[in-house]
């Protein structure tokens, strides 16, 4: 019972941290920090410009 | 503190966390091909490996130990690590812009940084006292940061070198990483 209580805690204190920290606007100057990322090829990175690839050019990619 | 300082130099140099047991790969690959971003990348390293093990040392002893829930320590740390850095680019958000300029576009990478948890959890397998967990915490993260420097500084080098075709891009790199895990290897008799 104390593992569940305790593992449920800390899930909701990740959830808490990671709703904060998007609810957070970006500083001045840094909103499109992530078009400056080009140095690394980490695809599953949120800063990734993949990542920024709507659906609906998928899959005009995938026809063409 | 002779301990102290043979753990530090034995961390960074003699059993450096890259060379030795490969960790790390994917920044290391990724974010070495400007210097900038290698040092920004090994200075938020650094902040997180800290954070993260000072943070996980403290609830494996304060409170895991005391209701006897060891054996979560591995779910623990992932989640505290994924809590710590999150909260890190919060804080950097709202108190830090330069800051975050700087390092807050390598944190979400540090998530997936297999480093940040094989810390934590050597921490606490080895049983080491409060002062070791903060020298190894601190030494570690350092000797990630001075192989992707250095690796990051030949690269650029291998962009105006006349490599063959076939061996371009990941290949070279490997081969350069291989050769610089050779050359560490002598530092092993150091201390």
């Amino acid at each position: 019972m104390e593992a569940i209580l305790y593992i449920a805690a800390l899930g909701g204190f990740y959830a808490l941290v990671y709703y904060l920290n998007h609810k957070t606007p970006k500083p001045e100057g840094c909103e499109y920090i992530d078009a400056a990322c080009q140095s690394c090829s980490v695809g599953i990175c949120s800063n990734h410009p993949s990542q920024n690839i709507k659906k609906e050019d998928m899959i005009h990619v995938e026809r063409s | 503190m002779e301990g102290f300082f043979t753990l530090f130099i034995s961390a960074i140099l003699i059993n450096n966390i890259v060379l030795t047991k490969f960790l790390g790969m994917c920044p290391i690959m990724g974010v070495s091909r400007k210097t900038s971003s290698a040092l920004g990348m090994g200075a938020a390293v650094v902040f997180v490996i800290f954070g993260a093990s000072v943070f996980t040392y403290g609830l494996y002893y304060s409170v895991l130990k005391p209701l006897s829930l060891e054996y979560m320590d591995l779910i623990t740390f992932i989640l505290v690590i994924a809590a710590f850095v999150q909260f890190v680019e919060m804080v950097m958000k709202k108190f830090t812009p330069a800051l975050y300029k700087a390092l807050g576009i390598f944190l979400p990478l540090i998530t997936t940084n297999c480093v940040v948890l094989y810390v934590t959890l050597v921490n606490i397998t080895n049983g080491y006292s409060f002062m070791e967990m903060v020298v190894y915490s601190i030494a570690v993260p350092v000797g990630f940061t001075l192989v992707l420097y250095i690796f990051s500084t030949i690269r650029e080098r291998l962009d105006n070198a006349p490599v063959p075709e076939a061996f371009k891009g990941n290949p070279i790199a490997l081969i350069v990483m291989a050769i610089m895990a050779a050359i560490f290897t002598a530092f092993a008799g150091l201390v």
